[in-house]
């Protein structure tokens, strides 16, 4: 009731929304309010990037953004990296100064972020020689960095254990008062954030309080999941094979 | 019911095999039309032997070529020095050139148009062009190759940026300058292959440096082609040997640290300078290399001009002949030479002996090679299409052999024959042929520049325009030369199989 009163940070009537001149979600009804944290939730494929992106677009410098796969560059260090989110304040040249000797202030501002996050002593070290769950970190220290009020984040916490996911989120939660993240853990939806979208078959399925949802509820939007196989004729068999992540055994379920 | 499957089996057998849209029979009816062009054309080619012992002459170059003569050797150190200097500053010129036309090459057709124009002509041409305006000088050396270097690194580098992955510079906050974006989240993803490529260049540039000898540098090439011609075979296969050696050394002595002490040390070797006399270079460009009826304005007197030029029609069949027969020749090459260097087949001794040849045909220039076998069989097409052969072909087979060493095949124990049939070929011909076509382009530019040693192709002409003086026939052949080389790349870019190339610039 309170988030209706609130002025939407974005909002969308019956848009269709999509890149390239192709329509990947159609008449979306939606709109985001300040304060809300948002679970975003779909199979994969089902235009969960395509919001996020649109969403980016609209609300420009105040979102902070933490993209699907990191876009870390795998050459430069943690630090460099983590830097990129404050390309903007500086000039040219204190930039390319930065990257031959880094800058006293923004190396103690990241050095600390980083020791938060658990990536302590690895500032200099190249992010091609990270762990996997390393450079999760590290992408989600670099939208940190960018310290706007907002958190857009596709899906930051894929292949993270639900601890260090469930301490993430609550990172991510003390820096922003609003937040949409797309993620595959159904159950941490449920537990973590107030609302859920669902996209399905590129349309928005549920737009609902957790405290109104339920898993089973949730499971509607993962149709290959409840039965694969079934009823799927042998000329579209490799349409309906299931992707890795819609399966029932969703990566860092507990 | 089986039965009746059988029947139909039967009956489909061995009918239209070659029918079918599959990846691999459309390849293969792509590459045997190639082969059945070149055979039909074949004929057309003059590929007699017009030496009386080629054997014998053969025989006296491997004995050469197996004892060298090291005493013989005249000041071979400031060639070879030369020869790294002039490769060296010629390669960062072109760098230093190209870059900067590397970040504007998606955006202008201006700067498109003119570096497919400065690639289209030969390291050689560019030098002989230059010869009349600065004379035998490290600015003619240095001109040669910067000028073409930088219109390939222009294309390579523009490639190469715009492969890196895109995901960085999307993450990057709203407002990020273009520098900034440039060097944070463009330039350290290129870095490693740009670099790569760089190294592959200079590479290149020692070839061609050594090469430039051939108009009269006193690089390497100068003393091997004054040995070879004057029959000195102990003499100019002790030069060989050490060229081999200086391409074989170069990951030791081209270290990334050495370079700054190379370039110091090669500015040093390249001087004296010319004075260039401003009067008679703007003569040269203003004046000699125009057709003189086109600046008096006379265009009956263009026609006659162009009707006195050399064969014209013959050349440039000559040239598109050889250069037919060189890539289908390279296919055939590259195919029956890659297994010998893959880890699949054979044993240490055969993959060490393989790959020494690979090596020793890939370093060596076609125009060396080429110089070799006109020796050994007189001025036909035959040395220079044998010479195109072996060396692209080797090239090609180096890489496509490193390809396959990465495969791991999906059955263990088969024999070597179902090795190659069933595991290797399939997987590795699509980009086998791409590399072709890639190199389809360097072969006809190669072809050109064959002319030089006598091949009636168009080089053969443009030299004797230049050593005649008439600088305006051999410009205008020249740009008939650089036109059809963009059209021949245009073609082989329409045709290249794109299943799964072998991505690898360092082809072209």
């Amino acid at each position: 009731m309170e988030g209706e009163q609130r002025r939407p940070l974005a909002r969308f009537d019956a848009e269709d929304i999509g890149h390239d001149g192709r329509v990947v979600l159609q008449g979306l009804t939606l709109a985001l309010h300040e304060g809300e944290r948002v679970a975003l939730l779909g199979q994969s494929g089902a235009g969960k990037s395509t919001l996020l992106g649109e969403l980016r677009r609209r609300l420009g410098d105040r979102a902070a953004w933490c993209p699907q796969h990191h876009g870390l560059v795998p050459q430069l260090a943690v630090y460099h990296n983590v830097y990129m989110a404050r390309l903007p304040e500086h000039s040219a040249l204190a930039n390319l100064w930065n990257l031959v000797r880094p800058l006293r202030r923004p190396w103690c501002e990241v050095g600390e972020l980083c020791a938060e996050l658990g990536l302590d002593g690895l500032l200099r070290r190249p992010v091609g020689r990270l762990s996997g769950g390393q450079r999760q970190r590290v992408a989600i220290a670099r939208a940190l960095y960018q310290s706007r009020e907002l958190f857009l984040g596709d899906e930051p916490v894929a292949g993270v254990d639900p601890h260090q996911a469930l301490r993430l989120l609550a990172l991510i939660d003390s820096c922003h008062t609003t937040s949409v993240v797309a993620l595959h853990q159904r159950e941490l939806a449920l537990s973590h954030f107030d609302r859920v979208w669902g996209l399905r078959d590129g349309r928005l399925a549920i737009d609902a309080p957790t405290s109104e949802l339920t898993l089973a509820d949730l499971d509607t939007l993962y149709p290959d999941a409840a039965s694969p196989g079934v009823g799927s004729r042998p000329r579209d068999a490799d349409m309906v094979l299931p992707g890795p992540e819609a399966l029932p055994c969703g990566r860092g379920r507990p | 019911m089986s039965d009746g499957l059988a029947q139909r089996y039967r009956l489909a057998h061995g009918k239209a095999w070659w029918q079918g849209d599959s990846i691999g029979l459309r390849l293969a009816r792509h590459s045997l039309a190639l082969v059945a062009l070149a055979v039909l054309l074949a004929p057309l080619a003059d590929l007699a032997i017009h030496t009386r012992d080629p054997w014998g002459e053969l025989g006296r170059m491997a004995a050469g070529l197996a004892w060298p003569a090291w005493g013989a050797l005249e000041s071979p150190f400031s060639a070879l020095g030369l020869t790294v200097a002039v490769a060296l500053w010629g390669t960062l010129a072109g760098v230093v050139l190209g870059f900067p036309l590397a970040l504007l090459f998606a955006r202008s057709r201006l700067v498109r148009a003119g570096c497919a124009f400065v690639r289209a002509i030969h390291e050689l041409f560019w030098a002989l062009l230059f010869l009349q305006v600065f004379g035998l000088s490290a600015l003619t050396a240095l001109a040669a190759l910067a000028i073409p270097y930088a219109g390939i690194f222009a294309k390579v580098y523009a490639e190469i940026l715009e492969q890196a992955p895109r995901a960085p510079r999307d993450a990057l906050p709203p407002g990020s300058g273009r520098l900034a974006r440039f060097v944070y989240a463009e330039l350290p993803l290129a870095w490693t292959q740009l670099a790569a490529y760089t190294r592959y260049r200079f590479e290149c540039g020692l070839r061609a440096s050594v090469l430039l000898g051939f108009v009269g540098l006193p690089t390497l090439g100068f003393h091997l082609e004054t040995a070879f011609r004057e029959g000195r075979y102990p003499e100019a296969g002790a030069l060989l040997w050490l060229f081999y050696l200086l391409i074989a050394s170069l990951p030791w002595w081209g270290h990334r640290r050495l370079i700054p002490l190379l370039l110091a040390g090669g500015a040093w070797l390249l001087g004296p300078w010319p004075s260039v006399n401003g009067g008679l270079l703007w003569r040269f460009v203003s004046e000699d290399v125009w057709p003189a009826p086109l600046l008096a304005g006379d265009w009956t007197g263009l026609v006659t001009w162009l009707s006195r030029m050399p064969e014209l029609g013959p050349a440039i069949g000559n040239t598109l002949l050889l250069g037919l027969l060189g890539t289908v020749g390279a296919l055939l090459v590259a195919l029956a030479l890659w297994p010998l260097a893959c880890r699949h087949f054979g044993n240490r001794g055969t993959r060490l002996a393989g790959h020494g040849l690979l090596v020793l045909l890939r370093s060596t220039p076609e125009l060396m090679l080429a110089f070799i076998f006109l020796l050994l069989l007189g001025p036909s097409l035959l040395p220079a299409w044998l010479a195109l052969a072996l060396h692209n072909g080797a090239l090609i087979a180096f890489l496509v052999a490193r390809h396959a060493d990465v495969i791991t095949p999906g059955m263990p124990g088969l024999p070597a024959s179902g090795r190659l049939a069933y595991e290797l070929l399939p997987r590795i011909y699509p980009g086998l042929l791409a590399l072709l076509y890639y190199r389809a382009e360097v072969i006809l530019r190669e072809t050109a520049i064959l002319g030089m040693l006598g091949i009636a192709t168009l080089g053969f002409y443009i030299e004797e325009g230049f050593d005649y003086l008439m600088f305006d026939v051999a410009v205008f052949l020249l740009l008939v030369t650089a036109t059809l080389n963009i059209a021949v790349d245009a073609l082989t870019r329409r045709f290249r199989p794109r299943e799964a190339p072998i991505d690898d610039p360092c082809v072209r």
